[in-house]
């Protein structure tokens, strides 16, 4: 038995419900009477690959778009691919989905190699390509029944609206949704024939925070519903909350992969100690004589790499012998954006995001 | 082949269409307001047929003959004028554009011809050189039954051509001629467009990408989009057929070489936009070729204006454009119903048509490199 929580589209009420893996479950709301459909996902062994990426290579005459990356995605997790504009994300992506050649390597999908079973694998995997837009003058819920007719496997495209929060505009057109509305219709196209694998390359960008905030929730429905999510991204807000294991990709090379918690373990060396608006600019070449380690600093602020809190009071009884003052200060665990910056010395995402 | 995915593709099409004013104006509306302006503008002229004066001062068998062959042109509308008539000041006075003098002794010099082969029998033209299209179209008829009837007098030929070659017939007005281009000028710009925003826009928006990782061949989904570029382009024609013969009481020979006609016709500008959508890449450069395109040979080829009005070298480049063919073929097929310049226009089309289409269909790629 499974016990879940979902949370009614109209009235938003949470309500609780139980079922078997697979077994489709009639609900109504305790509180507006509203009726609809939970779907107990098929419980899938962690221990198979839904991915598999070995010694994969891209060249575009002289330039290595991707060198040599191989990585390995399980069975219904999220898998987020990390990485800044031009890393070669969307040119992995792409050779996966078969819509590129790659140069060299091997490549699998539910254990069946694409070069010689894509088709096979089509009907298995949904796509949201990037920057996708679909036909501008089909309403929703025809968008849905026309990719739909393509697959022999087809989901319940009600059940697809109801969990992509769709169903109050199911009558309007494509060209009239807002960006987190479109988002979340491409989504809903990919899941029209109930796939394992789920590609969404960069689902958020050009999005509004609310816009993004939608889409993250509609992943983490996928996620629920035990969907293997490959998921291309330059934000690492979105990595971090929606990912299970991540890889970071930076000039066509995996630079890191694991877990966020085992990137943190294994680059993040300790904590970041931030001073905000010191009154001396001096303040980071003093600390580096001192041997600490200046993550940035720019404009008065600072970041400084510590492996062990005892360090706090050694940087603060330096500010004070040098009469150095501060606006504020604060300590946390590196996130992915210090940990990029930590590997390559490059920022991750650009100023504006 | 997925025959319920291409129905439902039409299907989708369909409503695409019919939800785009823009689409319906330029496939529907844009023809019929053409037809309408005009069809206006040339309805008062009647059948298309140019006055020329004639004086004959000569009075010869030969003068006679050579008059009696203008009167059997039916693009002629001839008036003798009396010999004691001043034709310069006849011209002025009554704003004629055209008129021919064969002068006292026309006839002789022609007998002389035969011993003296330097003598030559010369006929004067005189044109209002303000009229220059009209001037300059007699003058070319006239050239052109010159030189035949030279050949016809001086033993090189047989003469007896005019009322073979005059194509068109006593009844053939400027709306019957107008149509058949409307119609060509219509399936052209609505498949060379469509085409492009299939290769353009839905590649930048990824639809293809998207098409490429899903159950459907190329060749499938090419089929599903001609099949609703065929219904566009039969139902063109029919909204335009419909219009010209009940506003404007549009008299035409319908054939089966119509329906050929427009099929390869769809598949001619469908392949030329596939090439056009390939390789230029943005979407507004692409609709800018496709006007560099469509524009020029709308002009160019015959679509608005009957080509022997146009100067000489425009009408050789004419006879490159795939538009003129189509023309031509519908023209002879709907109104001459010329069979031999039908099947030869007819082929041409065809033969233009299998191979735009079939290069637009190998170098129009969904994949990336």
């Amino acid at each position: 038995m499974v016990y879940k929580e979902v949370q009614c589209p109209s009235c938003k009420e949470i309500i609780p419900v139980s079922g078997v893996p697979g077994e489709i479950k009639k609900i109504s709301c305790p509180r507006c009477n509203k009726v609809g459909k939970v779907t107990f996902a098929n419980t899938v062994p962690l221990q198979d690959d839904a991915i598999m990426v070995s010694g994969l290579r891209k060249e575009y005459g002289d330039l290595v778009a991707v060198n040599d990356i191989s990585f390995t995605v399980r069975r219904g997790e999220v898998f987020a691919f990390l990485g800044p504009n031009g890393a070669g994300k969307t040119t992995t992506v792409e050779m996966i989905e078969s819509i590129r050649k790659p140069t060299s390597g091997t490549i699998k999908l539910l254990g069946n190699d694409i070069r010689s079973s894509f088709d096979k694998v089509k009907e298995r995997i949904g796509i949201l390509p990037q920057e996708f837009h679909s036909f501008e003058r089909l309403t929703v819920i025809e968008t849905l029944q026309y990719f739909s007719i393509l697959f022999q496997k087809k989901a319940d495209i009600e059940d697809i609206l109801d969990a992509m929060d769709l169903q109050h505009v199911r009558n309007k057109l494509y060209k009239e949704l807002s960006g987190g509305l479109k988002q979340r219709v491409g989504v809903a196209i990919s899941l029209v024939n109930d796939p394992d694998i789920v590609f969404l390359d960069e689902p958020t960008t050009g999005l509004d925070p609310k816009a993004r905030r939608e889409v993250w929730e509609v992943i983490k429905t996928l996620k629920a519903k035990g969907k293997t999510v490959f998921l291309t991204t330059h934000y690492m807000e979105e990595a971090e909350f929606l990912a299970d294991h991540i890889a970071i990709i930076h000039k066509g090379k995996i630079i890191a992969e694991g877990t966020l918690e085992d990137l943190i373990q294994t680059f993040g060396h300790g904590s970041i100690l931030h001073l905000r608006r010191c009154n001396n600019k001096q303040i980071g070449n003093i600390l580096k004589e001192e041997g600490f380690n200046i993550m940035n600093q720019q404009n008065g602020n600072i970041s400084i790499s510590i492996d062990y809190t005892d360090k706090i009071l050694d940087i603060l009884s330096i500010l004070r012998h040098e009469a150095i003052e501060y606006q504020s200060i604060d300590i946390h665990r590196p996130n992915l954006e210090e940990i990029f910056l930590h590997l390559t010395g490059a920022k991750l995402q650009g100023d504006n995001t | 082949m997925n025959l319920r995915f291409i129905a439902h593709d039409f299907k989708a099409n369909l409503k695409q269409w019919g939800r785009s004013k823009g689409t319906v104006f330029w496939t529907i509306l844009f023809p019929i307001l053409l037809i309408l302006i005009f069809g206006s503008i040339y309805s008062d002229t009647g059948d298309v047929r140019y006055s020329l004066c004639i004086q004959d001062l000569d009075d010869s068998t030969h003068s006679q003959s050579f008059l009696g062959i203008l009167q059997n042109v039916s693009l002629l509308e001839i008036k003798e004028l009396d010999s004691d008539v001043n034709i310069t000041e006849y011209i002025q006075e009554h704003d004629i554009s055209t008129a021919l003098r064969i002068p006292l002794g026309f006839g002789s010099k022609i007998d002389q011809s035969f011993i003296n082969q330097d003598t030559t029998a010369e006929i004067i033209y005189y044109f209002d050189p303000s009229q220059q299209t009209t001037t300059s179209i007699v003058q070319t008829i006239l050239s052109s039954i010159l030189q035949e009837y030279n050949l016809a007098v001086t033993g090189g030929r047989t003469v007896v051509v005019l009322s073979d070659s005059a194509t068109v017939s006593e009844d053939f007005e400027f709306i019957d001629f107008f149509i058949p281009g409307m119609i060509g000028f219509t399936i052209m710009t609505s498949c060379i467009y469509g085409s492009i925003e299939r290769n353009t826009k839905y590649r930048k928006d990824g639809i293809l990408r998207k098409m490429l990782t899903m159950p459907v061949s190329r060749t499938e989904w090419i089929f599903a989009k001609m099949l609703f570029m065929l219904f566009l382009s039969f139902l063109s024609t029919a909204v335009i057929l419909s219009f010209g013969f009940f506003v404007w009481g549009l008299s035409i020979h319908l054939n089966i070489f119509i329906f050929i006609i427009i099929i390869a016709t769809s598949f001619l500008f469908s392949g030329i936009g596939m090439i056009i959508g390939r390789f230029v890449k943005e979407e507004e450069t692409a609709d800018m070729a496709g006007g560099a395109i469509t524009f020029p040979m709308m002009f160019l080829a015959g679509t608005f204006f009957p080509l022997e009005q146009m100067p000489g070298y425009l009408q050789s480049i004419a006879q490159i454009l795939p538009l003129y063919y189509v023309n031509e073929s519908l023209r002879n097929a709907m109104i001459f119903n010329n069979l031999d310049k039908t099947l030869f226009f007819t082929g041409a089309v065809i033969l233009f048509a299998c191979v735009f289409f079939i290069i637009g269909a190998v170098v129009t790629k969904w994949k990336e490199d």
